[in-house]
């Protein structure tokens, strides 16, 4: 499923990114790679969403968010950023 | 101590207080706000640090030397050219998953970076902490100063640190690739070695090979099949930030969870549903707040000139100066400056709202929120950004059109942009409304701000339908914490503004005003006593046919309209001199004025038409100086000034003759 299927406020994994090379390697850059965690915050009916990766809020509009795969977080993989002091 | 200058440049993920620890430096007051993207230009400054000449930089923020938009393009060129001796790495200590990525691709350019944590009194208020002995041993023993740039603790520990630093011209190796991505990177250092023995550091180079690096590729092609056979630009990234996530493991810890306060704000802020008019009753208070609060403010103001104006005259009187001397100073300078200086309430009201919307993180959500609408349009919602700024000044607005990353998007924008209706526009709303509109004022001002925002949504739609070309919404943008609005930036912010006013006062209206003078006071007999037989009644009388239709047809509203071109307030001032006003913004003022245009038939549908024309007429000289440069095309410029033209004389016609037929 990508980020459009998501639910809110619930936690995932990215499994692949499928989108042109300009915006794939811009969300690499931004630390949006496969094995990212990622919380789906926010969406609108056209599909743009805001999601929280490593820390950060962002918006994505919804070419960006149907590129985006991912599976639910298992319960081991917790979202980093916010959880990541569990490790104190 | 070293006598040379030691060049620092500020480098750093977009809105992590690069330009604020640059202000606090240099003294200087750019321009910071809480959106992605204030900066768009680099900047310099100077300081001195015991005895130490440093020159400064302020780079536009990116999120890695990829380069993609114009801005990064500008701080990449400018960090990997020499005219940087030693980086400052600005980054937001709350946010420091994100913001290693970059400290990473610069610590690999080899030159000496210093690490400056900014933000920490936020790090702190969230019940974080970090471990700030082994951060810097993981970044490969680079200095690590926490700063605050925003309450201005550590400046002189972070210039300690770079005047000891700079001449350090390696960086150490920080990342450790896999055994296969460093077998290549050895035997292409080894490679590029032999071939330009002279080359600094064969590292970086050779991994900007592996990444196909356009600009790499070039300038030092390596003829190496086996070894770059793609592009290894992936591996390096997810190698990067599996490095980054060791670094959090062991630096960055949580005291206590807390739920985040712009969560919390941003369920009601961008919400799917109350989100747009949300935005849209925002900026109807601000409109509002700027009527309402700078008339009752403006008052004050028409007392000084009152009294300024009667002392001048009275001065000028009791000197003998002669009559025409007296009546340039009175009725040009005093009337068309003095004029404009009564509008100054409103101006800074607008701008004093405008400041605390983009000081407290809402800009960037209202990308959000636009996006859908601006979807429509073929654009992105980011492209809304400029649009808003618009309606302060159009000139920074074009300017911000750099942050889009089609050249294709930021036409568009730029095309629709001037449609908004900015501060200077806003003295003719005031006089033009107040004159002819009585209580109904306000809502007749501020339908001006609705119209023009629907003219460029409507201009855009159109051009987007023309296009044809599929447009994909790649919408792509930070949304910053929300913080309380910070009272220095806004003042910062507020004062610049204001200072630009006062500037334009005394320059362009100043000439404009003593240009129109002349041009009504002397004819083609020399000095005339009746303005009818000037040389602007003969420039005027060409085009008032063009504009009677529209219900304009008078020659000094063409005079007016033509050097209103200079600034918008000029058709203000215009108006001062042409009918002799001293005081316009005052009620006597207005009622003299309304008077004597009464006398040409001239109603409050005319006013109307007359605003309306001002609000989407060709923008203002400023304006099309900035559109021809950021274009780099004269030919687009000239279209997008006849088109506007064209818009301006349609909706004026269009709603005189409906009007005329209906009222």
């Amino acid at each position: 499923m990508t980020v459009l299927e998501g639910t809110l406020q619930e936690k995932y994994m990215v499994q692949k990114i499928t989108i042109q090379e300009h915006i794939l390697r811009r969300l690499e850059a931004l630390g949006i790679i496969p094995g990212t965690k990622l919380m789906l915050m926010n969406r609108k009916k056209n599909g743009t969403c805001i999601i929280k990766v490593r820390g950060t809020r962002w918006a994505i509009g919804p070419m960006i968010a149907g590129g985006i795969f991912v599976e639910k977080a298992g319960e081991e993989t917790a979202v980093e950023g916010q959880e990541a002091g569990e490790h104190a | 101590m070293h006598e040379d200058t030691i060049n620092v440049g500020f480098a750093g993920n977009p809105n992590c207080g690069k330009t604020t620890l640059f202000n606090a430096y240099t003294g200087a007051n750019l321009k910071v706000a809480n959106w992605p993207g204030v900066t768009v230009e680099k900047k310099e400054g100077e300081a001195r640090y015991k005895g130490q000449k440093l020159k400064l930089t302020d780079l536009p923020g990116l999120y890695s030397l990829t380069s993609y938009s114009i801005e990064e393009k500008v701080t990449r060129r400018c960090i990997m050219e020499d005219d940087i001796d030693v980086i400052i790495n600005v980054v937001d200590a709350s946010a420091l998953e994100r913001n290693l990525y970059l400290t990473l691709q610069l610590l690999e350019l080899g030159k000496p970076v210093i690490l400056a944590l900014n933000m920490m009194d936020i790090v702190e208020e969230r019940g974080m902490e970090i471990d700030l002995h082994r951060l810097p041993e993981l970044l490969g023993g680079i200095p690590v100063v926490p700063v605050s740039a925003r309450k201005r603790t550590g400046l002189d520990v972070l210039m300690h640190a770079v005047v000891h630093h700079y001449e350090e011209k390696h960086s150490p190796r920080v990342v450790e690739y896999s055994e296969d991505l460093e077998g290549r990177i050895a035997r292409l250092e080894q490679v590029l070695k032999e071939q330009e023995p002279e080359i600094i550091n064969a590292r970086w180079h050779a991994i900007k090979l592996l990444v196909q690096d356009e600009e790499q590729v070039e300038e030092h092609p390596v003829d190496l099949p086996e070894v770059l056979d793609r592009s290894y630009e992936q591996e390096f990234t997810n190698q990067k930030y599996a490095y980054i996530e060791e670094i959090i493991e062991e630096t960055l810890f949580y005291k206590d969870k807390k739920m985040a306060f712009t969560d919390k704000v941003d369920g009601v802020l961008t919400h799917p549903v109350w989100g747009m008019p949300i935005f849209f009753v925002v900026m109807a208070l601000v409109f509002f707040l700027t009527f309402a609060v700078g008339d009752f403010l403006k008052g004050f103001f028409e007392l000084g000139l009152d009294a300024f104006s009667g002392a001048v005259q009275g001065l000028l009187e009791r000197v003998a100066v002669a009559g025409w001397l007296t009546s340039l100073v009175v009725d040009g300078i005093v009337a068309g400056v003095g004029g404009i200086l009564t509008f100054l309430p409103n101006i800074f009201i607008l701008f004093l709202a405008l400041a605390f919307l983009e000081d407290s993180g809402y800009m960037a959500r209202v990308a959000y929120v636009m996006d859908g609408l601006m979807g429509r349009l073929g654009l992105s919602g980011k492209a809304f950004l400029p649009m808003v700024l618009g309606f302060g000044c159009t000139v920074p607005a074009i300017m911000a059109t750099r942050a889009l990353e089609k050249e294709r998007d930021r036409r568009r924008t730029i095309l629709v942009t001037p449609f908004m209706s900015c501060s200077a526009r806003l003295p003719v709303y005031v006089l033009f409304a107040g004159m002819f509109f009585g209580k109904f004022k306000i809502l007749a001002a501020l339908s001006m701000y609705v119209t023009g925002l629907c003219v460029a949504v409507l201009v855009a739609y159109i051009a987007h339908r023309l296009d044809r070309k599929e447009s994909e919404n790649v919408l792509l943008i930070e949304l910053p914490e929300y913080k309380t609005p910070n009272g220095r930036t806004i003042a910062i912010y507020v004062w610049g503004k204001v200072k630009d006013y006062l500037t334009k006062a005394g320059t362009t209206i100043f000439v404009a005003s003593i240009i129109i003078w002349f041009l009504l006071h002397f004819g083609s007999s020399g000095m005339v006593e009746d303005v009818s037989e000037s040389f602007g009644a003969m420039v005027g009388r060409v085009l008032e046919p063009v504009l009677r239709p529209a219900g304009l047809g008078m020659w000094q509203i063409a005079v007016a309209l033509i050097s209103g071109i200079s600034a918008k307030e000029v058709v203000v001032s215009s108006f001062c001199v042409l009918f002799g006003i001293s005081n316009v913004n005052s009620p006597q003022g207005m009622t003299a004025l309304t008077e004597q245009l009464a006398a040409y038939g001239f109603g409050a549908l005319n006013a109307y038409c007359l605003m309306l024309f001002c609000l989407l007429y060709v923008p203002c000289a400023a304006t099309i100086g900035v559109i021809r440069r950021e274009t780099r095309s004269l030919a687009f410029t000239l279209k997008l000034i006849l088109f506007q033209l064209l818009v301006a004389w349609g909706a004026a016609v269009l709603v005189y003759q409906v009007g005329r037929l209906l009222l």
